[in-house]
């Protein structure tokens, strides 16, 4: 149960890009082919290594309908990562990025990683966005990158690695205050078991001194 | 131009009042109809009353009915249109006053004073004093005042003030961005409103602060700020996560779990005060029926901070009521995780399987132990809940299973199995509901666990004599078997049967579903209780003994208390045991006199329907699961002395009165467990021990026991049992078994056999025959009598005589299929009439309702007529102030008048003008002509050129 950092993540798009899907595949290794709608918000945890050390990630996954959009948008402000996950055989998923993007920067914090996601690439006969204009768009918008597969597996670790290692370079420079836990980033406890002694103002002290 | 600007305002702020007296009007309505809908006798007065103030205020002053009103009004005006700072402070002040005095206050400004505080905390934040007095008043517009004891039914302004302030999401808004505010006050007055409002109209709230972005947040920081503030934030929070799980989940997100965890810590954990007792009610809301947020809660907090609450600390020895609601909460939480999600969740299996597997392996069962088995000091209540809360920790669960099974209590050497420890607390408490709840570790721990059964049943081994006379003190180093055997017989020295009773509860788990437990514990034999007078009796003889002894004991005492449920304690360990074991049906008709018992039983009318009931089905279990050929207990003499001595529709519809008792009736698949709130705390903490001589008064039905015996496992039981039973004593009924087969072979004489061997052999068969003769009349005898007792003519009966025994089944079927149709058919006709007058009382309802509805319409209209007033008298004066309005057309008309008078005159004097002209032309024309000018041309040419005017000039000229 010991981290060095918690991170806090949200994925959004659009209703049936295959968010719980990547959600699942990370967390439990499995494919579900036929997943029920997601009502408001899943919650999913992993822990994974980045530079040596253990970093927790918390995984929010959002319901894609607009009718849930008032709901996960109170999960925006505090999380320090996003995977913006679009579908590469459903054009208009491409087409509403800006959109997501656009409630992103408005109800986010600055300083949110933003990973995008061209899901479902094992589709490629049936793909109706191309891997350029992902590309071009995520360069557009300071976006991270890549396509990948919830099915197959493929790039759905390294999505959500890269995405923690990025945030983790942001606090290496200094961009983020890690004493304040609303930017979705915690401090751990280094290699000390079990939380439950710990204040947040012991904590950051704590995170230095692994064991 | 100023007035006129006032005038507007006024005019239009009038109208708003009118529309928000109409709310007023609709809301008192609405709540007039919840407390008629909630069967409360509504008086109509208050309703009429209620809006009757309100509705005066729209007509000025001729109708008011309170002095509050008007003086509200001023003290509101002086508020909105005062120019002095200080004077509307003081007017802010005395608002605030007369509204936390009196109904009449808080009912005035409900329906005045809403747009103008909101106003004020929207334009004036940086007035501090202004806003605190502001939010001070709303405040007190929505605490009901106790202190005055109205009606019962009288309305609620502060409930409806509530109502009306949460209709708006924009003022829910505001209030959540003065939590942003500096000042303590603001932040602290804004909790209490908000609370307020959550207590009232919960749903609303919970709605709308969903859409305001970031209004969680907002909330979440509260946690963090000064105690007071803290505090009052925790109560806000715990009414807006109540069932309400994408709030839940959100207040998680916003890192709950550390911040609750922390203020545990601080305030001193299970040893804390009402605060841990508010941070544990909102966890509890934040983990029920929600897997999502336990997951999280597992996965990333762990379960270790929950565990250390449960760890008694320092004075271990005092229990103090906070501390033992703490305690309970705690406890509460571990079941909220042991029962998963939501039903409706598909995950939720599999996420109760990992609580349950981690919880177990943080060590939490020693905790539970130490506080469930060995904290004697502990109240009742608490050490119940933590017994429970073992049996949920192990039902079903292999591993945790193994995990109670091997843990053992106490200090070397003086060590013993925890399920020994359990045992004690079974027999010898005086607690009835911790016995129930130590039970039902033993039924957690049997159900699907023929491992664990075996186990304890191995150890039931009988002790001398001697040994079940020793101290009771000295049981600490008996085994579990030798434990509860000492138990089972407890009673045979002083006649007390109570522990008997709790015994043969433990050994039913034990024997449940499990054929190996069934046949060992079928061979277990006794002592007699004095060697010299007798031989040595089986467990399952003493068990029938005690049986119809705890029957005679009430009889001789008159009391039904205990006897009631000892007689059902055993009967269902009975009926366990005998189901699908022959050798324990066998062991049961070893002794004839036990077939008789249990016939007189299942007809004795003194005794519950429960019991008729399950000794009937005992009863049924001695010929469906009989295998045996011997005369005299075979399921066929079985069926025989059954239908002789009740008859089988009597038997049969034993069965159909249990069913349709109340404990059978009641049963429900899982008990609903009620969340521990401020309000139901102190209660659940006090449930202490339930006074014996209390439950004795009550029915029987009622008796706690009773219900966790009858669970839903037994109940599903004994449904599958009766079916087969019927079926098969109508298949035993219908082939009566000769015991005399027609070997013809016999009847001849056999090689090598005299004459008289030969006679004799066929006297004897003649003879046995003979008496079998007999019986079958006899039989036959009964089953006519039975017949005619059941009713029915005459003539079916002589049919039936000579009709085969199937027939006469089917025939008795048929006539209790009768019977069951006409009883349902009265219940249908009972049935039938309840609904009837429930109609009627609907339709007195409704026209108490139209007619409700059709004075308020008719309010309405005197509000629409007031506001078409109102708009006419705008139009007036917006058309220059009503008394100049009729004049205008008079004056118009006279300017017309004289407007025309004037043109007239004018024009007559024009033509004269022109007459006067033409003259002169004429006369100047005859000049001209005189001085031979072609006056002609002349005058066509100033015609055409230059008019009149120039003539005249040129006359001039």
């Amino acid at each position: 149960m010991s981290y060095a950092y918690l991170f806090k993540y949200i994925i959004i798009g659009d209703t049936g890009v295959g968010k719980s899907c990547l959600l699942l595949q990370f967390t439990d290794k499995r494919f579900q082919p036929v997943h029920d709608l997601t009502i408001g918000v899943e919650f999913g945890a992993r822990m994974i290594t980045i530079d040596n050390k253990p970093i927790k990630l918390q995984i929010w996954d959002t319901a894609g309908q607009e009718s849930f959009r008032s709901i996960t948008r109170s999960y925006y402000r505090g999380a320090a990562g996003a995977l913006l996950v679009y579908d590469i055989t459903r054009r208009e998923t491409f087409n509403h990025l800006a959109s997501w993007l656009e409630d992103a920067r408005q109800h986010a914090n600055a300083n949110m990683t933003i990973m995008l996601i061209g899901n479902k690439c094992d589709l490629a006969h049936r793909r109706a966005v191309s891997t350029e204009e992902g590309e071009q768009f995520a360069k557009e918008h300071g976006l991270i990158f890549m396509e990948a597969s919830a099915k197959t597996a493929q790039n759905v670790e390294e999505a959500f690695i890269k995405t923690a290692a990025t945030i983790y370079k942001k606090i290496q420079d200094g961009v983020f205050d890690v004493s304040n836990e609303s930017y979705g980033i915690k401090v751990g406890y280094g290699g000390i078991p079990g939380p439950s002694g710990g204040r947040d103002g012991a904590s950051s002290q704590a995170g230095g001194c692994c064991s | 131009m100023d007035a006129a600007t006032e005038l507007k305002s006024f005019v239009g702020g009038s109208l708003t009042l009118a529309s928000k007296l109409l709310l007023v009007a609709i809301t008192l309505y609405d709540l007039a109809v919840k407390s008629f809908v909630g069967g409360v006798e509504m008086k109509r007065m208050d309703l009429v009353s209620g809006y009757k103030g309100v509705v005066g205020l729209v007509f000025g002053n001729e109708n008011s009915t309170s002095s509050e009103d008007s003086y509200v009004e001023r003290l509101l005006d002086r508020i909105s249109n005062g120019v002095l700072a200080d004077d509307r402070r003081s007017a802010m002040t005395e608002l605030q006053a007369v509204v936390a005095e009196s109904k009449a206050g808080q009912l005035a400004f409900g329906a005045m004073g809403f747009p103008v505080i909101m106003g004020v905390l929207k334009e004036e934040r940086d007035d501090v004093e202004m806003v605190r007095g502001a939010l001070e008043t709303l405040v007190s517009a929505l605490t009901p005042l106790d202190h005055v004891k109205g009606p019962k039914n009288e309305i609620q302004p502060a409930l409806m003030n509530t109502d009306l302030l949460s209709r708006e999401s924009e003022s829910i808004s505001l209030l959540l961005s003065l939590l942003s505010e500096d000042d303590f006050y603001v932040r602290y007055y804004t909790l209490q409103i908000l609370t307020a409002l959550l207590t009232n109209s919960p749903n609303r709230l919970q709605e709308a602060i969903l859409t305001i972005p970031r209004g969680i947040t907002r909330l979440m920081d509260m946690l963090m700020d000064r105690e007071v503030i803290r505090n009052e934030a925790l109560l806000l929070l715990t009414y807006l996560t109540r069932e309400a799980e994408e709030i839940q989940k959100i207040v998680v997100f916003e890192g709950a779990f550390e911040k609750i965890f922390s203020i545990i810590i601080e305030e001193g954990g299970s040893e804390g005060g009402v605060v841990v007792q508010d941070c544990l009610e909102l966890l509890n809301n934040l983990l029920r029926s929600n897997a999502s947020n336990q997951i999280l809660l597992r996965e990333t907090m762990g379960f270790d901070s929950l565990i250390s609450i449960l760890k008694l600390r320092g004075s271990a020895y005092s229990f103090t009521q906070q501390k033992t609601i703490n305690l309970l909460s705690v406890l509460e939480t571990f079941n909220l995780l042991i029962m998963g999600g939501s039903e409706a969740d598909p995950g939720r299996d599999a996420n109760k399987l990992t609580n349950m597997t981690v919880l177990i392996q943080k060590k939490v069962l020693d905790h539970l132990l130490t506080l469930g088995v060995e904290s004697q000091w502990a109240p009742v209540a608490v050490r119940c809940a933590a017994l429970r809360c073992i049996g949920d920790l192990i039902a079903s669960h292999p591993k945790n299973l193994d995990a109670i099974s091997s843990k053992v209590l106490g200090e070397e050497p003086q060590v013993e199995p925890a399920l020994n420890s359990i045992l004690r607390i079974i027999l010898r408490t005086s607690s009835v509901q911790e016995f129930i709840a130590a039970d039902h570790i033993f039924k957690s721990f049997c159900e699907k666990n023929s491992d664990g059964q075996t186990m304890l049943a191995s150890t039931l081994i009988p002790q001398p004599l001697s040994m079940n006379h020793a101290p009771l003190e000295e049981d600490v180093n008996m085994s579990f078997g030798s434990m509860l055997l000492r138990g089972l017989t407890l009673g045979e020295s002083d006649g007390d049967l109570e522990a008997c009773c709790r015994a043969a509860s433990v050994l039913s788990h034990i024997l449940k579903d499990n054929m190996h437990c069934k046949e060992r514990v079928v061979r277990i034999e006794l002592e007699a209780p004095m060697p010299s007078l007798g031989v040595a009796e089986p467990l399952l003889h003493r068990m029938v003994r005690y049986l119809a002894l705890a029957s005679s004991m009430k009889n001789k005492d008159g009391k039904s208390g205990t006897a009631g449920y000892v007689q059902l304690v055993i009967l269902k360990l009975l009926v366990t045991w005998l189901a699908d074991c022959p050798t324990a049906v066998h062991c049961f008709l070893d002794s004839r006199p036990h077939l008789t018992y249990l016939l007189e039983l299942v007809s004795n009318t003194s005794v519950t329907v429960c019991t008729r009931g399950l000794a009937a089905v005992l009863l049924g279990e001695c010929v469906l699961y009989n295998k045996s050929s011997d005369s005299g207990k075979d399921a066929f003499t079985v069926v025989d002395s059954l239908s002789q001595k009740i008859g089988l529709t009597s038997y049969f519809l034993k069965f159909d009165e249990m069913q349709k008792s109340f404990l059978f009736a009641s049963v429900k698949p899982t008990q609903s467990h009620k969340p521990l709130t401020r309000s139901t705390a102190a209660s659940m903490a006090e449930i202490e021990d339930v006074d014996e001589n209390d439950l004795s008064d009550q029915k029987n039905e009622d008796h706690p026991i009773l219900s966790s015996m009858l669970d839903a496992h037994f109940v599903s039981l004994i449904k599958r049992l009766e079916a087969d039973i019927r079926e098969n004593i109508v298949e035993v009924y219908s082939r009566p078994k000769s015991e005399v087969a027609v070997v013809p072979a016999e009847l001849e004489q056999k090689s090598g056999e005299g004459d008289k061997e030969y006679i004799k052999r066929l006297k004897a068969f003649v003879e046995k025959q003979c008496s079998e003769i007999q019986k079958l009349i006899g039989r036959n005898a009964t089953l006519a009598e039975d017949l005619a007792k059941t009713g029915g003519s005459g003539s079916i009966q002589a049919e039936h005589r000579t009709s085969g025994a199937s027939e006469r089944v089917q025939a008795e079927t048929l006539r209790r299929d009768l019977q069951e149709a006409s009883q349902r058919l009265e219940m249908l006709k009972a049935e039938n009439t309840k609904i009837e007058s429930e109609s009627s009382m609907y339709q007195n309802l409704a026209a108490k309702m139209e007619s409700d509805l059709k004075s308020l319409s008719d309010a309405y209209n005197t509000l629409e007529q007031a506001n078409f007033h109102l708009e006419k008298e705008v139009k007036a004066l917006k058309s220059g102030g009503s008394s100049v309005c009729p004049d205008v057309e008079a004056i118009k008309a006279e300017a017309r008048e004289e407007a025309q008078k004037e043109s007239e005159v004018e024009l007559n004097d024009l033509l004269v003008c022109l007459g006067q002209e033409q003259s002169k032309v004429e006369r100047l024309s005859a000049r001209l002509l005189e001085l031979g000018e072609d006056v002609d041309k002349l005058l066509e040419g100033v015609g055409d050129d230059m008019g009149l005017p120039e003539d005249d000039e040129e006359e001039e000229d």
